[in-house]
């Protein structure tokens, strides 16, 4: 046999057992789990679906952000010395956004959280059982590039969006926050956040798709994309200038009051849109762990509170509406206090009107005189008009923590309750639910609900918002009536002095003490506003509402004046011009 | 009959056609082979190639998509409110007294 035979046959054997091998690990081995580590099956996380205001500006928007792992078995650096140099960036954003300026006391607390995080990532980063552990979550771009400027191998980083909030806390009771739920995973709560979780939050895609060992993608592998889909969007019919304006405002307001707490609601009577809802003090959502849980609730529609004198202009309209009484119907039992079911009835500021008509009753805020009209109303038929106007169950408005209030029974009902109901005692209402019944006056007597969103946008479809109720309550003619009422107690009121001249405004201030154990406490007052301008063609309803003012309890003196100054700063913003002839 | 001279002259002919389309089908089938085995070389090396490619194409679309991301942040930051008031304090800027309708 020559060499070039012997030369051929070692060729073909080689070859052929080249093919053979190839061939077992082709088709008979299949080499199951290896190809795991060559086929990256990636999660692609949806984008959470922003929030706008009626102009079309972020009001939340999303910021790029890192989730922080390290894998205990590729580190180059012993456990205690990743922790120390990575636990700086990983405690509270409270440190890390006001480094300097540090009191002694916040700096004490800095370094025992500092401390405390060091301890937790080397317990973390020194199991060796696992492969890969989550140290930190939502880490901002600029930390990320520091921590990647430190070099570690083992560390890494992963996209981890976030929340974003351009004008910071702003309308924060309103919009909610995002947080982690029991998994991990972003979840919205309270507000907005919370009430559109499930449209805000998107779905998120998976990505399946073969790489070779470089990680390039192999084209005639195996690929499986399922795009995630971004959340729909919310577009309010909130105007961030109107908010801007009344939380400047509420803010002030609170500091020159002494109150607890103040909330102010404006709404358009006509389509039902908020315009604006604020609550001084607030948080920060961003930092919302840094704040007290009790803030998160939104006191515009979680709240309820005995209305006071501002609900006399329900109880005034039923008795207009159903003709019971005249603006000028005469009050024949006004003269002084009033015995009611073993209750004496008295004014707030014991001044007593003699055959005062309907409209000085509104006037002089007399809870005597209202007592005249709810005792011609009788229980069943005031009890129907505060069902029609939209007490004792929800608004509707499209928010989370949306109460109820409390209204007994009609059974319930006795002489007295008929009696203290009728200016604004012993029922509880929510901010909202006053707003939409002032709203209903305003609208000419018809009830449109409340609501915050006017459209939901995603990539493939637009979803409009309207209110889910509309009806009418009271007659065009009644509501007329009322208003007329409310403007004379504008101009001739308590609080007149304050009102901006050459504008007819028509509103009610309120003073409702704070029931205690079973009984009023006299220094705690919830002092209100509710109203509308201009009266002729209302462009806002606003109500304006105090809780304990220490500098003077009554409505009149706090809210009315709060009211007034919002409302001259709406004036000039919406271009409403005075009537140089008032 | 035949004579013998021809009948071996005719039966190396027939061997010479068989030998030739014999070499004939072998050429074939090596030049599909060699062609195939190029082709696939040639095709493996632009997949890879398109791979590599669409890996650079994804993280472009990463890259432009965080850069627009932090734009966005960075636009929605400048025209806040609450940062074109204090602008507007640094340029004594001044509430409007009178309202002007057309």
């Amino acid at each position: 046999m020559d060499r070039i035979k012997v030369f051929q046959i070692i060729i073909y054997v080689v070859a052929f057992f080249v093919i053979a091998r190839l061939f077992y690990w082709q088709f008979i081995a299949k080499v199951e789990g290896t190809f795991e580590s060559i086929i990256s099956d990636s999660f692609l996380p949806a984008p959470r679906g922003e929030i706008y205001d009626l102009s079309n500006f972020p009001l939340v928007t999303n910021q790029e952000a890192f989730l922080i792992y390290g894998k205990p078995h590729d580190l180059d650096q012993n456990p205690e010395e990743v922790a120390k140099t990575v636990a700086p960036y990983l405690i509270s954003e409270k440190y890390a956004t006001k480094s300097a300026g540090l009191s002694e006391d916040e700096q004490k607390k800095k370094d025992e959280e500092i401390k405390a995080k060091e301890e937790e990532l080397i317990k973390r980063l020194s199991d060796k059982n696992l492969f890969w552990v989550q140290l930190g979550r939502k880490l901002p771009k600029d930390v990320k590039e520091e921590i990647e400027a430190k070099k570690i191998r083992g560390l890494g980083f992963e996209p981890d969006q976030k929340r974003f909030y351009p004008e910071a806390s702003m309308a924060a009771q309103l919009l909610g926050f995002v947080a982690f739920d029991k998994i991990g995973q972003d979840t919205g709560y309270w507000g907005l956040e919370g009430y559109y979780d499930r449209k805000l939050r998107g779905k998120p895609g998976r990505l399946g798709q073969e790489t070779d060992p470089l990680g390039f993608p192999i084209l005639v592998g195996k690929y499986r994309p399922i795009a995630s889909q971004k959340g729909a969007s919310l577009y309010l019919t909130l105007d961030r200038v109107v908010q801007f304006i009344v939380e400047e405002k509420l803010k002030q307001a609170v500091e020159k009051y002494g109150a607890k707490e103040a909330t102010v609601i404006i709404a358009q009577p006509q389509t039902g849109s908020i315009l604006s809802m604020a609550t001084y003090p607030t948080y920060n959502p961003d930092l919302f762990l840094e704040f007290d849980e009790s803030l998160y609730k939104n006191p515009a529609v979680a709240d309820t509170f005995e209305p006071g004198s501002i609900f006399k202009v329900v109880a005034m309209s039923a008795a207009l509406d159903l003709s019971i009484v005249q603006p000028t119907t005469r009050c024949d039992v006004c003269s002084g206090p009033r015995q009611i079911g073993g209750y004496e009835i008295s004014t707030w500021n014991k001044k007593y009107y003699p055959n005062s008509t309907m409209t000085e009753v509104i006037e002089h805020s007399d809870n005597v005189g209202m007592t005249f009209v709810s005792g011609k109303l009788g229980i069943d038929k005031f009890y129907d008009y505060i069902n029609k106007f939209g007490f004792g169950r929800r608004t509707g408005i499209d928010l989370e923590e949306e109460s109820t209030g409390f209204l007994r029974e009609k059974k319930d009902w006795k002489t007295i309750d008929l009696a203290t109901a009728s200016f604004g005692q012993g029922i509880a209402v929510t901010p909202i639910q006053m707003v939409q019944a002032v709203s209903t006056i305003a609208n000419k007597g018809r009830l449109v609900s409340p609501h915050i969103v006017a459209k939901i946008a995603s990539s493939d479809k637009e979803e409009k918002i309207n209110s889910k109720e509309e009806r009418q309550v009271i007659s065009p003619k009644t509501a007329a009536q009322i208003t007329e009422m409310m403007v004379n107690a504008v101009e001739n009121g308590e609080a007149k002095a304050f009102a901006p001249k050459g504008y007819r405004i028509a509103g009610k201030t309120g003073t409702a003490q704070i029931p205690v154990s079973g009984h009023y406490d006299p220094n705690k007052t919830i002092a209100s506003f509710v109203g509308f301008a201009p009266a002729d063609d209302p462009k806002f309803v606003m109500l304006v509402r105090f809780t304990e003012p220490t500098s003077s309890p009554f409505g009149s003196e706090t809210a009315a004046p709060t009211f007034f100054a919002i409302a001259k700063e709406l004036f000039n913003y919406w271009a409403i011009p005075p009537d140089e002839n008032k | 009959m035949l004579p013998v001279s021809d009948f071996k002259i005719q039966k190396k002919n027939n061997f010479n056609l068989i030998g030739k389309i014999k070499v004939r089908v072998i050429v074939i089938i090596g030049s599909l082979v060699a062609f195939s085995f190029f082709a696939q070389l040639v095709f493996a090396n632009n997949i890879a190639t398109d791979g590599q490619k669409l890996a650079q194409i994804q993280n472009e679309i990463k890259k432009l998509e965080s850069e627009n991301t932090t734009l966005k942040v960075k636009i929605a930051q400048e025209s806040s409110l609450a940062t074109l008031t204090q602008k507007a304090q640094e340029l004594n800027f001044r509430r409007p007294s009178k309202i002007i309708t057309p």
